[in-house]
């Protein structure tokens, strides 16, 4: 039997480096505490993946010197916005930039995932954490109703702390093992998100994009023909010397319908508007992920006595907004300060750590979550969003663009037609307010 | 006491290479360094067979700094000692090179502390030459056993090793007096999934790290490129062949795409003489 | 006037030769040729020459004259019987340092790989592991020309050219099957020349206790006519079959890519490309495979090549004389019923 001594002990365990749990490490770290940060992949963050762009907000937040410590970031996001595909191979782009996007540092960079987690769980180590790399936690450890610590797979692999901050992303076996949730994240509410990373010369993408170098970017929503009408959204963001497209789809109808996601991004890669941006381009690297699109009614409880959950096992994330990163980020950084407190009282109890949930609805995290709460369920509900209004804009303004020679005031029927032909004008208004009803949460 | 000294080699991990679209250069930024995946099976059974006879493994690695965490996961698999030659005046070294510096050091530690067995892998993956071990062998003048797939037996009273090794027509059972050296395919051991204290103990592992001023004594002569016979003449991407025709089965048909190929093998005078020898 | 001597180990086991040897042969006959116009204005001789080791082997002496060998120093001695490092690279080395040549070509074999090493280190000269290309070249700085060896690196995504400026011999070892095979001449007459190397006690330690002969499979890709190899695109091990059954009609053998090994679907002497066998049949029929360079630059050398591959983009098709994109699950089993068709229709 292990005695006390021969024990593995750290002040505070942190389950998975990736942003969340990176974020809680170097926070804890920093507030004197001795931290093991348990990661299951060969390197942090090593199963992650993501679009991507990055927000900087909450880099900030956690570590206020970021760009001095040279983060690997890709070009800035200097225009943002949404594309519109149409099924007859038209492009309708409703994008911003200069403004707020001109800011420097830019308020979002594109990153990739591999990378920059490794990056961003340096600072964790160089705070003082000891990343434990190739290992994944299995159970929780109980002692008297409270976490005590974790079990890993590996042998003698117990290791004991009077707080878990469990980071575990979307898989959330021990969000469950601690009785906050009683069941996986909802297939219906996951979206399966898949990309291709493509090696294109960094004045091709320049030129394409209409970039005038690589310290500006592109971030973009693609909607419309993109995911063979079903409820999806696809992006393209520009790296420095590569495209990375895809799309999400929710993962329950991809099993419904039998599909292959990597022929959904082929066909969109094919599209007219998309292909010729990717032309030429060397495939780098294809992966997909899941996304806990589920929102607020999806949440687990978010403490117990000695553990607290953040990021995407806590489904924190908003699909609209494409924020997920900046919630995981600041969340570990408030789980972290309430274990730093905790630390400071004695007191580790499910009562001390609700501190934590108090913590995010003071921020944009809960309130967010909270606004959002019925978005998933319109999207389940309204598919069209995703077909016809995307065609319908393209159409319009194909039309009010184009002179044929007849009087406007059948060119406005027209276009009214092309819009009534796809959806009917009570429930266009109809989807307006239940648009409406799940954005502003009314 | 059983004394096992592995040497081993960080190397990028060839599978994950790319060429840049643009300069058609090797990117090694992003690719994974990974043990020379020979190495780690040769460590594997360095391990067995401290744990058979009670001893310790001693790990040597040559190159930057950076090869540290090459020598913190060797000790996670279970090595006791490591320590790294790291200096500039190394840099540049071909295989002869090599061979001498990790002679001398081995010879060093010897003194000091005798070795066993000296384990290398069969060859690094990303240069493939298979001739550090021998050389090593040479000029330690160890009996070598290359391509070793099982340690049958290591006595340490009678001082002999016996060492199954396959060969392209059969495996051989060679016997060999310690100390010798042998190089390793992966089937010699298992790599081991190492218990959570140990892989503890490696991350905060700092290996000896050994320079030029020592603790091993260097005749300048025969070290890095001053020591290495060979040099890189040039460098270039393998020439593109010309790509040949390409038929697509979806739609010409399946039948169709066939007789297309098989009429070009027709025409080179390839299939005649094949289908036409076979009974 | 000196002697240029361009030197091929000749290496046999029990008797047999391994057919690297001559096609060595041939290449040194090519080398020696390149600097034939230099070495006459020198006044130089150039000589391309053999060495052998073995117990009773001098018929093999007499067969390597006939690929092109003018002399053959023959080393023939009880103890020399099997291969070990040791009395082989010691009595090797005795003999170079006798002779002096210029350069040295030993088959990138198990035993050649193993005994080059040890040859070149105890020569404290150059050695270029695994080479695909050999040349003499002019350098600058060098009077005479200089072995430029060419070899993949980096898993064959890179070719590097090496040099040994200053040591003697220069070494290269070879690859099976990537050079072809010399002229046969029965006429051809050269010169035995029995050389004696005494080894020490502790030379000959090491020793052979037992040979196993796997009872298993014993699969020869290296020099297999027809090659049919399977990639990751047969999906699971039972892919196969389908391979297995084609390379079966055509009487030939099934090949693999580094990733079916690695998963165990295979086992590693099928393997071609860098980190398996180099091949060179008439007909290599790729299927699934997407055509990593490491791939490529152990089959780029078959004299016709047929890929199949749903992929249309798949790197492999660069290689292939010609390339069907599409379902190997349905172009396999309808050429596998053309190929009986055409062999039924031959008898």
């Amino acid at each position: 039997m292990n005695t006390n001594a021969e024990k593995i002990r750290f002040d505070a365990i942190v389950v998975g480096a990736g942003l969340a749990g990176s974020a809680a490490a170097m926070v804890m770290a920093r507030g004197g505490m001795n931290v093991a940060l348990i990661e299951r992949g060969q390197k942090a963050g090593g199963k992650n993946y993501f679009g991507g762009a990055i927000y900087t907000h909450a880099i900030g937040e956690v570590l206020p010197d970021y760009m001095e410590r040279k983060p690997p970031f890709e070009r800035p996001v200097t225009e943002a916005g949404f594309w519109f595909l149409s099924k007859e191979g038209g492009l309708t782009r409703m994008t911003v930039q200069g403004g707020k996007l001109a800011n420097e540092p830019a308020d979002a960079y594109m990153a990739s995932r591999a990378v920059f987690d490794v990056w961003w769980a340096e600072q964790a180590q160089k705070a003082g954490a000891l990343l434990i790399p190739k290992t994944s936690v299995v159970d929780v450890i109980w002692d008297n109703g409270q976490v005590v610590g974790v079990k890993t797979d590996r042998a003698q692999g117990d290791v004991y702390a009077p707080v878990v901050i469990v980071c575990e992303g979307v898989n959330n076996i021990l969000t469950q093992k601690l009785g906050l949730i009683d069941h996986d994240l909802e297939p219906a509410h996951m979206a399966l998100a898949f990309k291709q990373v493509i090696a294109l010369p960094m004045d091709t993408i320049n030129a394409r994009f209409g970039l005038p170098d690589d310290q500006h970017g592109l971030a973009a929503s693609v909607l419309g023909d993109v995911s063979l009408g079903l409820p999806g959204m696809g992006f393209v963001y520009t790296n420095k010397t590569s495209v990375s497209v895809g799309l999400g789809v929710m993962l329950d109808t991809v099993v419904e319908y039998k599909l292959k996601p990597y022929e959904i991004l082929q066909r969109y890669l094919r599209h007219p508007a998309i292909a010729p941006l990717v032309k030429g381009g060397q495939l780098m690297e294809y992966g997909a992920h899941l996304i806990p699109e589920g929102g607020y009614r999806d949440m687990p409880r978010l403490y117990t006595g000695g553990a607290m959950v953040a990021g995407d096992a806590a489904s924190m994330v908003n699909a609209l907004h494409w924020e997920g990163t900046n919630m995981a980020i600041v969340a570990g950084k408030l789980a972290a300060e309430t274990a730093l407190e905790a630390r400071a009282q004695g007191n580790f109890s499910a009562e001390a750590l609700a501190q934590y949930e108090a913590r995010l609805k003071e921020r944009f995290i809960l309130q967010d979550m909270k606004q959002y709460r019925n978005f998933a369920h319109f999207l389940e509900t309204h598919p069209n969003f995703m077909d016809a209004y995307p065609g319908f804009l393209n159409d319009a303004l194909g039309q009010f663009f184009s002179a044929y020679g007849m009087p406007k005031k059948t060119l406005f029927k027209n276009i009214l037609g092309s819009l009534t032909s796809r959806r009917q004008l009570m429930k266009v208004v109809g989807d307006i307010l239940s648009m409406g009803r799940a954005v502003m949460g009314w | 006491m059983f004394h096992a000294l592995v040497a081993i080699k960080q190397v990028p991990d060839t599978t994950n290479i790319r060429i840049d679209p643009e300069t058609g250069n090797l990117v090694r930024e992003g690719v994974p360094a990974i043990m020379n995946p020979y190495d780690t099976h040769a460590l594997a059974a360095a391990v067995e067979w401290k744990r058979k006879l009670g001893g310790k493994v001693s790990i040597v690695s040559m190159g930057p700094p950076s090869f540290i965490v090459t020598i913190r996961e060797a000790v996670e698999l279970g090595a006791d000692w490591g320590c790294l030659i790291s200096d500039r005046k190394f840099a540049g070294a071909d295989t002869l090179a090599t061979s001498y510096v990790l002679a001398t050091v081995i010879q060093t530690i010897h003194e000091k502390d005798p070795i066993d067995v000296v384990f290398f892998g069969k060859q690094a993956i990303d240069g493939d030459t298979a001739q550090v071990g021998p050389g090593v062998a040479v000029r330690l003048d160890l009996p070598i056993i290359t391509y070793a797939v099982k340690i049958r037996d290591i006595d340490l009273v009678k001082r002999h090793i016996i060492v199954e090794r396959k060969t392209e027509k059969w495996t051989e059972v060679v016997e060999a007096p310690l100390p010798a050296l042998v190089t390793c395919e992966k089937e010699i051991a298992e790599v081991p999934f190492a218990p959570l204290p140990d892989l503890i103990r490696s991350l905060r592992y700092d290996p000896e790290m050994w320079t030029m001023d020592g603790p091993a004594v260097f005749d300048t002569e025969y070290i890095g490129v001053r020591g290495s016979p060979t040099i890189v003449f040039k460098m270039g991407t393998p020439p593109l062949p010309e790509a040949g025709e390409k038929i697509n089965s979806r739609e010409v048909g399946v039948e169709a795409a066939i007789a297309t190929a098989f009429a070009k093998a027709d025409a080179a005078g390839i299939l005649q003489p094949i289908l036409g020898g076979v009974k | 006037m000196s002697a240029r001597r361009f030197w091929v180990f000749i290496e046999q086991e029990g008797g047999k030769v391994h057919q690297v040897s001559w096609e060595l042969l041939g290449v040194a006959s090519r080398l020696a040729s390149e600097v034939k116009e230099e070495a006459d204005a020198a006044g130089d001789t150039v000589h391309v020459e053999c060495i052998l080791l073995g117990n009773q082997v001098e018929s093999i002496a007499r067969e390597a004259v006939k690929y092109g060998a003018e002399r053959v120093y023959l080393i023939d001695e009880p103890e020399l019987e099997n291969y070990r490092n040791c009395p082989y690279y010691k009595s090797i080395v005795g003999v170079v340092r006798k002779y002096g040549p210029e350069v040295m070509l030993i088959g990138a074999t198990t035993l050649g790989r193993d005994l080059a090493g040890a040859v070149a280190t105890a020569l404290r000269t150059g050695l270029t592991a695994d080479c695909t290309g050999l040349e003499m070249g002019e350098v600058k700085g060098s009077k005479q020309r200089l072995l430029l060896a060419t070899r993949p690196a980096f898993g064959g995504n890179i070719m590097a050219t090496i040099l040994c400026r200053h040591s003697r011999p220069q070494m290269s070892s070879v690859r099976p099957r990537v050079f072809p095979m010399p002229p046969y001449n029965s006429d051809a007459v050269g010169d035995i020349v029995r050389e004696e190397v005494p080894l020490d006690e502790k030379d000959t330690e090491a020793c052979i206790l037992d040979f196993i002969h796997d009872q298993a499979e014993s699969v020869d890709i290296e020099y297999a006519d027809v090659i049919v190899s399977g990639g990751r695109g047969l999906g699971t091990p039972e892919g196969f079959k389908l391979i297995e059954e084609l390379a079966h009609e055509l009487g030939g053998v099934v090949g693999a890519s580094r990733p079916c090994v690695d998963a165990g679907w295979i086992s590693y002497a099928h393997q071609v490309g860098q980190s398996g066998r180099t091949v060179r049949p008439k007909l290599y029929i790729a299927a699934g495979i997407s055509g990593a360079l490491q791939h490529k630059v152990g089959m780029q050398n078959s004299d016709f090549i047929i890929a199949i591959n749903s992929d249309p983009n798949a790197p492999i098709f660069d290689v292939a004389d010609i390339g069907i994109v599409g379902d190997l699950f349905e172009v396999i089993p309808a050429m596998i019923k053309e190929i009986k068709a055409r062999k039924e229709a031959l008898a």
